[in-house]
C-alpha cells in the first residue's frame, strides 16, 4: 500500500517535472529568438521605410510605406555595389588561400613527428599567434602595407586575412586529420598512389565536412572584418562592405536608410551560403564527437 | 617475386621494434609473421610495405634494394586488419582505385573489376558503399583489391582477426586456395598460430623485435628452437617442468618428479653438468591417461577435464606439476579422482633454463 502511493507521487512529481520545463522552455526559446531577430527585423524595415517613417513616434513596427530608394541610393547612386564585389573577392581569395596552405600544413602536423616533438610545439606556436589583440598589430602592418606599397589594394586585405585565418584552418583541420584513420591514406599510397594523391583523393573527401565547415567560418570572419579594413583602405575603389557601410555614419548626417540596404545585402550572402552547407555544417563540427 | 630481409632493424627513439631480421622469402611462397602483440611482426611487414623507414639493414623486392623506393612504386598490394576500404568510393570504385591510379584504360579496368569480383564472389556488391557491407564482404573487397593489380607480393595485416569465428576459417580457407591459385608471394602477420600453421608454407616466429624461428609448420611445432617458441605454438600449450639433469644416469628431477630421459637421445645431448637448471618440455598429445592401474605409469590426481567432443584435455596433477593430456573424446575421469599417466619421454624437448635455447632438436621428423 505504502510503495503504491510512493509511487503515485513519484509518477505526479515525474509528470509536474516534466509539465514545468516543457512550460519553460518554449518561452525561453521564444525570448531567445526575440533577441536574436529583433536587431534584424529593425534593420530590413528600416531599409524599407521611408526616411519619416524611420523613427516616427510611437515606432511603426509593420504599418509603413515600404520603398526601394534606400537599396537604389546605395548601390546607383553610391559605390556599394563596389565594396560589394570587393568584400566578396577578399573574402573568396583569402578563404581559398587559407584554406590551401592551412590544410597542408595541418595535414603535416598531424602525420609527420617531428624531433624533440616540434610538431606539438609548432601547432601551438601557430594557435599563439591568435591570442594578441588584432589592433596591436594594426600599425606595424600598416606601415609593412606602405613600404610595400599595397596600402588601399584588395591584396593587402586578401594577404592579410589569409594570415588571420590560417591558425582556424590549421586547427580545425588538424583535429579532422587526427580523426581520420592512418591505414586509409597508407592502403592508397600502397595502392600506387603519392601522398598528396591520396590526400586529395582519399583523405580530403573524408574529411569533406569538416573543410565545408572551415570554409564558412574563414568566409564570415573575412566578410565581416572591419579594423584592418578600416586602416589599410580608404578610397572606394579597395573598400569593403563594412567599412563602407560604417563610413555612413558622418559629422553631418547619419544614412540609416543607406546603411541598413547595404547591411541586408551584406548579411545575405552568409545566410545563404550558411544555409546551404547546414548539413556539412553539423557534420562537420561533430565530426570530433561520434566516431564512425 | 622474391623477398629478402637482410639485418633489418627498426628502432623508435630509444625502443628496438624490429632486432637485426633476415629472411629470405622465395617467389610464390607463404610466408606467416608469427608473434604475440608487440612483437615486431607488424613493423616488419610496414617496412616491406614503405610505410615505415628501415633504421638499418636492407629488405630486397625481387632482388632490388627498397630501402629508399617509395610505397607507391613497390608495386605490391596490402590488406589491413580494419580493411581499409574507401569509405567515400563504391565497391567497385575500391576494387579499382590502383588501375585508376595507374591510368589503365576504362575498359581495361571495367573488365579487370569484373573477374576479381566473380573470383570473390562479391559481383552483385559492386555497387553498394563499404559502410553497407557485413564484416565477411568487407573482408572480401579488401581482397579483391589486392588481387586486382596482379602485384609482385600480397602483404596482410591479421585481415581475418576481426571476423566471428565461424568466418574466419572460411575465409582462411578461402584465401589458401586463391594464393594457391594465384601463385602470389604473400607475406601475412597473425598472433593466431592455428592461422600460421593451416595458411603457411613458413613460419617466422618473433618475439621482442627477434626472429626466433623460420621453419616449416611441422618443425616448429615438433622441433622448436626455444622455450618460447614450443610455449607460443601449439593448443593446448606444451607442458613445461623444470628441473636438473644427473650428467650420468641421464635422470630428470624436478620438484617431486623423477623421469629417466630417452637413452639414445641422452647420449647423443651434450652433456649439461649437474647444476645446470633446464626445463623439459612435453606435448599434451605425448601424456597418455588412463583411468586404470597400469605397470610404470605415474599416479596423478585430476585438476579438471574439459570436452571438447573429438578428444578431451585432461589437466592433472602430477608430483605437484600441473600437466595437460590429450585424451580421446570418450575419456571420462571426475575431479580429484586418481588416474595413471605416462610421459612419451622418446618426444620430450629439453630447453635451457636461462638461455630458453632447445638443447637437442629432435633429428627424427
Amino acid at each position: 500500500m505504502f510503495l503504491c502511493v510512493r509511487v503515485f507521487v513519484a509518477n505526479i512529481f515525474g509528470l509536474m517535472k516534466h509539465r514545468l520545463i516543457n512550460l519553460f522552455k518554449y518561452p525561453l526559446v521564444l525570448l531567445a529568438l526575440l533577441a536574436a531577430l529583433a536587431p534584424i527585423y529593425w534593420m530590413l524595415t528600416i531599409s524599407l521605410k521611408r526616411e519619416v517613417d524611420q523613427f516616427a513616434v510611437p515606432p511603426r513596427w509593420f504599418s509603413f510605406t515600404p520603398t526601394l530608394e534606400h537599396y537604389a541610393d546605395a548601390f546607383l547612386a553610391r559605390s556599394f555595389g563596389q565594396y560589394l564585389i570587393t568584400s566578396a573577392i577578399v573574402a573568396v581569395c583569402s578563404t581559398f588561400c587559407a584554406l590551401l596552405i592551412g590544410t597542408l600544413a595541418a595535414y603535416g602536423l598531424a602525420r609527420f613527428r617531428m624531433p624533440h616533438r616540434l610538431d606539438r610545439k609548432l601547432s601551438l606556436w601557430i594557435l599563439s599567434t591568435r591570442m594578441f589583440p588584432p589592433i596591436v598589430t594594426a600599425v606595424p602592418l600598416f606601415l609593412m602595407m606602405r613600404d610595400l606599397y599595397l596600402l588601399n589594394t584588395r591584396a593587402s586585405l586578401v594577404i592579410l586575412y589569409t594570415g588571420f585565418n590560417l591558425p582556424f584552418v590549421v586547427w580545425m583541420m588538424r583535429g579532422f586529420f587526427l580523426e581520420a584513420p592512418r591505414e586509409l591514406e597508407e592502403a592508397a599510397m600502397v595502392d600506387g598512389d603519392s601522398r598528396l594523391g591520396a590526400l586529395r583523393r582519399v583523405l580530403l573527401p573524408l574529411v569533406a565536412p569538416g573543410l565545408a565547415a572551415t570554409a564558412v567560418f574563414c568566409l564570415i570572419i573575412s566578410w565581416n572584418e572591419f579594423l584592418y579594413a578600416l586602416v589599410l583602405t580608404q578610397t572606394d575603389a579597395a573598400m569593403t562592405l563594412p567599412v563602407g557601410i560604417a563610413g555612413r555614419v558622418t559629422q553631418y548626417e547619419i544614412k540609416w536608410g543607406v546603411m541598413s540596404a547595404a547591411g541586408v545585402v551584406a548579411m545575405l550572402p552568409i545566410l545563404i551560403f550558411a544555409m546551404a552547407v547546414q548539413r556539412y555544417l553539423v557534420r562537420g563540427l561533430s565530426l570530433g564527437a561520434v566516431k564512425g | 617475386m622474391d623477398v629478402r630481409f637482410d639485418k633489418v632493424s627498426k628502432t623508435f627513439g630509444a625502443s628496438v621494434a624490429v632486432d637485426d631480421f633476415s629472411i629470405t622469402i622465395d617467389d610464390g611462397e607463404f610466408v606467416v609473421l608469427l608473434g604475440p602483440s608487440g612483437c615486431g611482426k607488424s613493423t616488419t611487414l610496414r617496412m616491406l610495405a614503405g610505410l615505415e623507414d628501415v633504421t638499418s639493414g636492407q629488405i630486397f623486392i625481387g632482388g632490388e634494394c627498397v630501402n629508399h623506393v617509395p610505397p607507391r612504386a613497390r608495386d605490391l598490394a596490402m590488406v589491413f586488419q580494419n580493411y581499409a576500404l574507401y569509405p567515400h568510393m563504391t565497391v567497385a570504385g575500391n576494387i579499382a582505385y590502383p588501375l585508376r591510379i595507374r591510368k589503365l584504360s576504362r575498359e581495361e579496368i571495367a573488365g579487370r573489376v569484373e573477374r576479381v569480383a566473380a573470383l570473390l564472389e562479391i559481383g552483385s556488391l559492386l555497387g553498394r558503399k563499404p559502410r553497407e557491407l557485413s564484416g565477411g564482404e568487407r573482408q572480401r573487397v579488401a581482397l579483391a583489391r589486392a588481387i586486382v593489380r596482379e602485384p609482385r607480393a600480397w602483404l596482410m595485416d591479421e585481415p581475418l582477426s576481426n571476423l566471428d569465428a565461424r568466418l574466419r576459417v572460411q575465409m582462411r580457407g578461402e584465401l589458401k586456395r586463391l594464393q594457391h591459385e594465384l601463385g602470389t608471394t604473400t607475406i601475412y602477420v597473425t598472433h593466431d598460430q592455428a592461422e600460421a600453421m593451416t595458411l603457411a608454407h613458413r613460419v617466422a616466429v618473433m618475439r621482442n623485435g627477434k626472429l626466433q624461428q623460420f621453419d616449416t609448420p611441422l618443425n616448429i611445432y615438433h622441433r622448436p628452437a626455444n622455450h618460447f617458441v614450443a610455449e607460443f605454438v601449439g593448443s593446448p600449450s606444451m607442458n613445461f617442468i623444470e628441473g636438473r639433469i644427473d650428467p650420468a644416469t641421464g635422470v630428470f628431477k624436478g620438484e617431486g618428479i623423477v623421469l629417466h630421459l630417452d637413452r639414445p637421445r641422452f647420449d647423443s645431448l651434450k652433456k649439461p653438468d649437474a647444476e645446470q637448471r633446464v626445463v623439459l618440455g612435453i606435448r599434451p598429445e605425448h601424456v597418455q591417461v588412463s583411468a586404470g592401474q597400469r605397470d610404470g605409469w605415474l599416479p596423478a590426481s585430476v585438476y579438471v577435464t574439459e570436452l571438447m567432443g573429438s578428444e578431451t584435455f585432461v589437466f592433472v596433477t602430477l608430483a605437484g606439476e600441473k600437466i595437460i593430456a590429450r585424451a580421446p573424446g570418450e575419456f571420462r575421469a571426475d575431479v580429484e579422482s586418481m588416474v595413471w599417466v605416462n610421459i612419451d619421454m622418446t618426444k620430450a624437448h629439453l630447453f635451457d633454463a636461462n638461455t630458453g635455447e632447445n638443447m637437442w632438436r629432435r633429428q627424427d621428423v
